[in-house]
């Protein structure tokens, strides 16, 4: 099977498991079916067969381009949630991640790979930057996801009106932490993919900083996210304003992402 | 063959559920009775506050449930035909069903109540001390109890507070996570404040207690969880350490007012971003609720704590066709079960097997004598007829004899496989 084919059923599997969850959690607020383990696990192994074959045929990491770099996030949301799912057994984690990547795999599907002969990709930088990158984004998708389940539980909360999170999601308190923890991995992913980024930028460019939006992007989300980090840890500050901050951050970081795949077409903007 | 008869909190108003239970120390003398009364192979008593039912088994099925209901009322010295619209009689597959319901608390009057599964339990832990349980009921306990556990862990049947001061415990586990190492300060010493304290004590939190006029009481709350006491006047500080607050002080007006928490909170050196959780179960309230508006206090008042234990118990309804399927397909098995350990059918079918091997074994001999005469004819058939009379007769003694001492179900299912049915 190609690369397009095993995306194709992954794109299947990830729709079965996230749409079996979202029907669990309307229904009968319990999450996880062994619909959606099955689907998803075996969805996460296709993808990754696809994402391999894809890196044979392009001859380059498949981070390139709209296509890979939505197949390849997807890959690692899946791949991060399940490594946190393991670690905390918090089921909702999928609630967001899951439909998420389907909509990724979606996106991945239905846009052309892009096919490039640049020799800067042929450049050792691009698999370590870009696999940092992606696992960066993904911890603090995670950590944005969880702040907003902290957000709208403490809404329900303080309304005394327990609705679908008060039942779905876990206590403040635990998104709070997962929501931190998440962000302190996805700082440290980012700031090598940053570091490693401008390395790459020196080595093909002769230049650290270029100038681009996204770089401008990148620095404010990794700015933004070091005000939160530092307040956490200074004043022990958490919960509703820390998810707010989580929150823009996020937003930073998915202008980044955006700015990198969508607005830019040149390949020197991919670094 | 079983049978139940009973009332509870569906047919019948408390005074008669009352009127018609049965003390526990009095429950041993009537199983004797009811098993004596009744004619019955096994009996069991469940009497709780919202249920009164008699459980027999019997070989003879004729009028069972009749006969329970029977005794149900003489034993209480009432009249039949004044409580038959209040009593229910079931037999068969539908006294198993409703066994099965019960005990999962699918019947209850709070739907996924726990408690019922420890009182049926009890129930026949107490007859089988009688003596008084039959194999059949023995098998309908170990069958629904293990449903009724399988429904509670696979369905959401259980979950969520539906009680006040469960609820009030749950949502501190919904602010706070774990409950380890987080003060409780409780603002007077009121019965419901007390208990919804000591739930919160043993999750592992720990207990401040302020006395009203005096601290007598204040201190004797406080020890009994474990915790110290204070007077009211160290309000401030005290709530400055607190995580969770519960008022249910007698006090005519406000105990709690707004500027007694800004003050608390302003005051909390590091922990002024953590959340307070103010739980006001005084009527008329304690505490300000303008309170509400403030950063980081979630403030829940008695009549909150009740919406959120209605919404609760909505969601439990959500899971309960999920339960009542899962506990019908228990009950099925069960019934299908004990179909094929009935000795009755046992005895025919082997009684048949018999017959037809005989039958076939008497036409081969035919064919080859040839013509007989009637003499040689009823002779060959009285010889046949008494081979298989005299096999059979000590099997069908023995089984008849199982019967009626309750066999084992193991024995039944061996003698199918030996035999070959």
């Amino acid at each position: 099977m190609s690369a397009h084919h095993y995306l194709l059923v992954t794109l299947g599997l990830y729709a079965v498991g996230a749409f079996d969850m979202l029907a669990q959690a309307i229904m009968r607020r319990r999450l996880l079916t062994s619909w959606t383990v099955t689907a998803t696990l075996v969805g996460f192994a296709l993808h990754t067969a696809s994402l391999s074959q894809r890196w044979r045929d392009a001859g380059h990491f498949p981070a390139v381009g709209l296509h890979d770099s939505a197949s390849i996030l997807a890959w690692a949301i899946v791949l991060v949630s399940l490594v946190v799912y393991v670690r905390t057994r918090v089921e909702a984690l999928g609630l967001a991640a899951y439909p998420v990547a389907f909509g990724l795999v979606l996106i991945a599907n239905l846009t052309p790979a892009s096919e490039s002969g640049d020799p800067m990709l042929q450049s050792l930088f691009l698999p370590i930057h870009a696999a940092l990158a992606f696992f960066g984004y993904a911890a603090l998708f995670l950590a944005f996801t969880m702040g907003v389940a902290y957000l709208v539980q403490e809404r329900e909360l303080k309304g005394r009106s327990p609705r679908a999170f008060y039942y779905l999601v876990p206590s403040l308190e635990r998104c709070d932490t997962i929501s931190g923890r998440s962000v302190a991995v996805g700082f440290g992913f980012l700031t090598l993919a940053i570091a490693t980024g401008m390395l790459w930028s020196q080595s093909a460019h002769g230049r650290y900083w270029t100038g681009d939006a996204k770089e401008w992007a990148a620095l404010a989300g990794w700015l933004l996210y070091v005000v939160l980090l530092v307040a956490r840890r200074r004043t022990g500050w958490g919960g509703r304003r820390a998810a707010l901050l989580g929150i823009a951050g996020f937003a930073a970081v998915v202008f980044t992402f955006v700015w990198m795949t969508v607005v830019s077409t040149s390949v020197g903007a991919a670094q | 063959m079983i049978a139940i008869a009973g009332v509870s909190h569906k047919t019948a108003d408390l005074p008669l559920r009352e009127a018609l239970a049965f003390p526990a120390d009095a429950l041993a003398s009537a199983l004797a009775r009811l098993r004596e009364e009744a004619g019955l192979g096994g009996a069991m008593i469940l009497s709780t506050c919202n249920r009164v039912e008699l459980y027999g088994q019997s070989d003879e099925a004729d009028r069972l449930e009749e006969r329970l209901a029977d005794f149900l009322c003489a034993f209480h010295g009432r009249p039949r035909s004044e409580l038959d619209a209040f009593v229910y009689r079931l037999s068969g597959a539908e006294a198993v069903r409703h066994a099965f319901r019960v005990a999962a608390s699918l019947d209850s009057m709070v739907l996924g109540e726990p408690q019922i599964l420890g009182q049926v339990k009890e129930a026949y832990r107490r007859a089988e001390e009688a003596g008084a349980l039959g194999s059949s009921l023995i098998a309908l306990r170990n069958r629904s109890l293990a449903a009724a556990k399988r429904a509670r862990s696979e369905t959401g049947i259980g979950n969520n507070a539906v009680s006040v001061s469960y609820v009030a415990v749950e949502l501190a586990r919904k602010i706070f996570g774990a409950l380890r190492d987080r003060n409780v300060l409780l603002v007077g010493t009121g019965k419901m404040s007390g208990l919804a304290a000591r739930h919160l004590v043993h999750g592992g939190a720990r207990a401040t207690v302020l006395g009203m006029r005096t601290l007598d009481h204040a201190v004797a709350l406080a020890s009994a969880l474990g915790g110290r006491a204070a007077p009211l006047s160290a309000l401030r500080e005290e709530m400055a350490a607190a995580d969770i607050v519960i008022s249910g002080t007698g006090a005519p007006g406000l105990v709690i007012h707004r500027q007694d928490v800004e003050a608390a909170r302003a005051t909390r050196g590091g922990r002024h971003h953590r959340p307070l959780f103010l739980i006001d179960i005084a009527v008329p309230r304690d505490v300000e609720p303008s309170v509400a508006r403030l950063d980081g206090v979630f403030l829940y008042d008695l009549d909150d704590l009740r919406t959120v234990a209605d919404a609760n118990m909505r969601e439990r309804r959500k899971e309960a066709a999920a339960a009542e399927a899962l506990v019908e397909r228990e009950a099925r098995e069960f019934l299908e079960w004990q179909k094929s350990l009935d000795v009755v059918p046992l005895l025919k079918e082997l009684r048949q097997r018999a017959e037809d091997i005989r039958r076939a074994e008497l036409d081969k001999a035919r064919r080859r004598l040839g013509p007989l005469t009637p003499e040689q004819e009823q002779a060959l058939e009285a010889a046949t007829e008494a081979i298989v009379q005299k096999l059979m007769h000590a099997p069908t003694v023995q089984l008849k004899e199982m019967v009626k001492n309750g066999h084992p179900p193991e024995h039944i299912s061996l003698l199918r496989k030996l035999l070959g049915l």
